[in-house]
């Protein structure tokens, strides 16, 4: 680091002169600047990188929190693809990010559009669609356990006005995955519309009102002046629920523990119970490597389609 | 770049038309107001439910046929939900202020300190942003295991439990996320580089300059933080259930789930209770802080 005192920044924008003050200056600014630097680089270095990294290589491995390990090679990722716990889970999360993200996006488009017209009580509105997000999943969860009760829940009560049976929900097989679905979108929609009011606010109005002025319709002014506008923030929120959506874990936790069978099982459930229930570290590693390669993929076909929308 | 100039979301703004009543307009308030009461209604139902007795709960009612606060006492009781609640307190409150301090810090100097490969080093921040917890779940778990000399470990870090089952585990791993960081450097570049020169001048040091002079100044940044923060902090789950073996440190939301994993003998009522205590404190929060968290969301989505 010493060398380093001596020589002028280069990112600086500052312009410095070669007195001596100047060069005293520098040397304490830069001394102060890794000294407040440095715990978070400590920090992010053992609780961040060194983890990451870390993954990659337990995975090779059949660490299991004792005193002897070997490598194995790809010995667990052959496995995983032969273990029918994970291939379900896999599954599930797949489904759950690809049913969820689209319909949660859309909803929150569309109510922010609505919360961007000229409306009243709009921090009634806004508190309503943004608590569900401050508050905690587990607890989320737990009232929705509530709802969906078979016997006195609100799910079949409401329904029951209709005339509707009363159904399982969580307990029945074909039921028990879209069920956490719908507590999934209604959970996010907050963030999710907060971000498009804010993005939507920053659509430029000029071009909306020369829009109108050529005779664009409601429709084509969204189409051909909002939607473009909205495009890198559209690419945030993607990518923000796919990470999201694929690491849903509370919701699962305590509305069914991956149950009926393994009909909600999903892949951070699966790895918290073979790292932490079955012990395999090296295991459970292998199966994170995959999730972020399936979460990597997402983003990459995410991408894929912004890019096809933009040249449109 | 500088996030503090966005406009409040959803204030008013200038409307090109005149508001008349349009059959467009009635549409727009009935969909949105039945939006608000089916995000509404689950929390209703749950405060319903608090004040009901086993009774009526056996069959599908709306309201209560007398307010029984003594189940928010007896759910009290039932569980350790106060020592829940104090340990949630103490994590939130002592990951927020280890956040401020790391964050503020770090963030100042790659905004305002004549670093070499700044640029580098800010880059490595927004990496780290896009790393989820659950990716490094298992690895970060074994680390807090062999932090040296803690928890019966020598100074390799082997032979004890190292952080697990203590605060140290609970609050520092989790503290100090690159988001604040980043988001605290957009702040601190916003401000004028005179500033600092003009308590130069007047023979302030570097340190006193950060922590007197540009600090002061980015207070809404901090208390974005802040609110941020407490709310991961309170609401996280997953890292106490990895860490925690004792109820002494447990904290709600883990006290919760625990409360409510027999489905067959679960007291609706007392679990409601319990969940309507664990929620407002949040949704206060939220009341009060509300322009905090909606700007601070949007800043990061739009910024970030």
């Amino acid at each position: 680091m010493s060398t380093t005192l001596e020589r002028p920044a280069l990112d600086t924008p500052r312009k410095v002169t070669p007195s001596k003050d100047s060069r005293t200056l520098l040397r304490s600014q830069v001394r102060t600047g890794w000294a407040l630097l440095t715990p978070a680089l400590l920090h992010s270095g053992i609780f961040i990188v060194i983890p990451v990294v870390a993954v990659l290589v337990l995975s090779l491995t059949d660490y299991s929190f004792g005193d002897t390990w070997s490598w194995v090679g790809f010995g667990n990722y052959s496995d995983l693809f032969r273990d029918v716990d994970f291939l379900a889970s896999l599954w599930h999360t797949v489904l759950y990010a690809i049913v969820v993200i689209p319909i949660s996006m859309a909803i929150s488009l569309a109510v922010a559009i609505g919360l961007n017209q000229k409306i009243r009580g709009i921090g009634f509105f806004r508190t309503a669609f943004y608590i569900p997000t401050v508050t905690a999943t587990v607890a989320i969860a737990t009232i929705w356990l509530w709802i969906y009760n078979p016997g006195s829940g609100l799910a079949n009560g409401f329904l029951s006005l209709f005339g509707f049976a009363p159904n399982r929900w969580l307990a029945d097989p074909a039921t028990a995955l879209p069920s956490l679905m719908v507590v999934g979108i209604w959970q996010g929609l907050g963030t999710k519309i907060i971000i498009y009011l804010a993005a939507l606010q920053g659509v430029s109005r000029d071009l909306l009102e020369s829009a109108d002025l050529d005779g664009a319709n409601r429709w084509q002014r969204f189409r051909n002046v909002t939607w473009p506008a909205l495009g890198p923030v559209q690419f945030f929120v993607l990518i923000t629920s796919i990470v999201g959506t694929f690491q849903v874990f509370d919701l699962v936790y305590v509305m069914t523990r991956g149950g009926p069978g393994s009909e909600t099982r999903v892949l951070v459930l699966d790895i918290y119970q073979n790292a932490f229930q079955d012990l395999k570290l090296g295991y459970a590693s292998a199966e994170t490597v995959i999730m972020m390669i399936v979460i990597a993929l997402f983003i990459g076909v995410g991408r894929f389609l912004q890019k096809a929308d933009a040249n449109d | 770049m500088t996030s503090a100039t966005l406009p409040a979301v959803g204030s008013a703004k200038p409307s090109t038309k005149p508001s008349a009543v349009r059959p467009g307009r009635i549409v727009l308030y009935v969909v949105l107001i039945v939006g608000a009461i089916l995000m509404i209604t689950p929390f209703v139902w749950m405060v319903l439910t608090a004040f009901k007795s086993d009774l009526e709960i056996m069959k599908f009612s709306w309201l209560p046929g007398e307010l029984r606060w003594r189940n928010f006492s007896e759910a009290m009781q039932t569980a350790p939900f106060l020592r829940y609640f104090r340990n949630s307190l103490f994590i939130a409150v002592g990951e927020t202020a280890f956040t401020l301090a790391v964050c503020t810090t770090a963030g100042y100097a790659l905004a305002k300190m004549p670093l070499r490969g700044g640029k580098m080093l800010l880059n490595y921040f927004i990496l780290l942003l896009l790393v989820p917890f659950q990716i490094i779940l298992v690895p970060l778990f074994l680390i807090v295991k062999s932090i040296p000399l803690f928890g019966g470990n020598n100074i390799l870090g082997q032979g004890g439990i190292g952080w697990l089952n203590s605060w140290w585990g609970l609050i520092i791993p989790l503290g100090a996320a690159p988001l604040f960081t980043f988001l605290a450097r957009q702040f601190y570049v916003s401000l004028p580089d005179e500033l600092a020169q003009a308590a130069r001048v007047d023979g302030l040091g570097e340190f006193g300059i950060f922590w007197r002079i540009m600090t002061p100044l980015i207070k809404p940044a901090l208390i974005t933080i802040c609110v941020f923060q407490i709310e991961a902090a309170w609401n996280g789950f997953l890292w106490p259930l990895m860490i925690t073996t004792s109820d002494t440190m447990r904290p709600l939301q883990l006290g919760l789930a625990i409360f409510s994993q027999n489905p067959a003998e679960i007291q609706w009522p007392y679990l409601m209770a319990g969940t309507a205590l664990a929620t407002l404190p949040m949704i206060v929060l939220f009341v009060f802080a509300q322009k905090r968290f909606v700007e601070g969301m949007a800043n990061v989505g739009i910024k970030g």
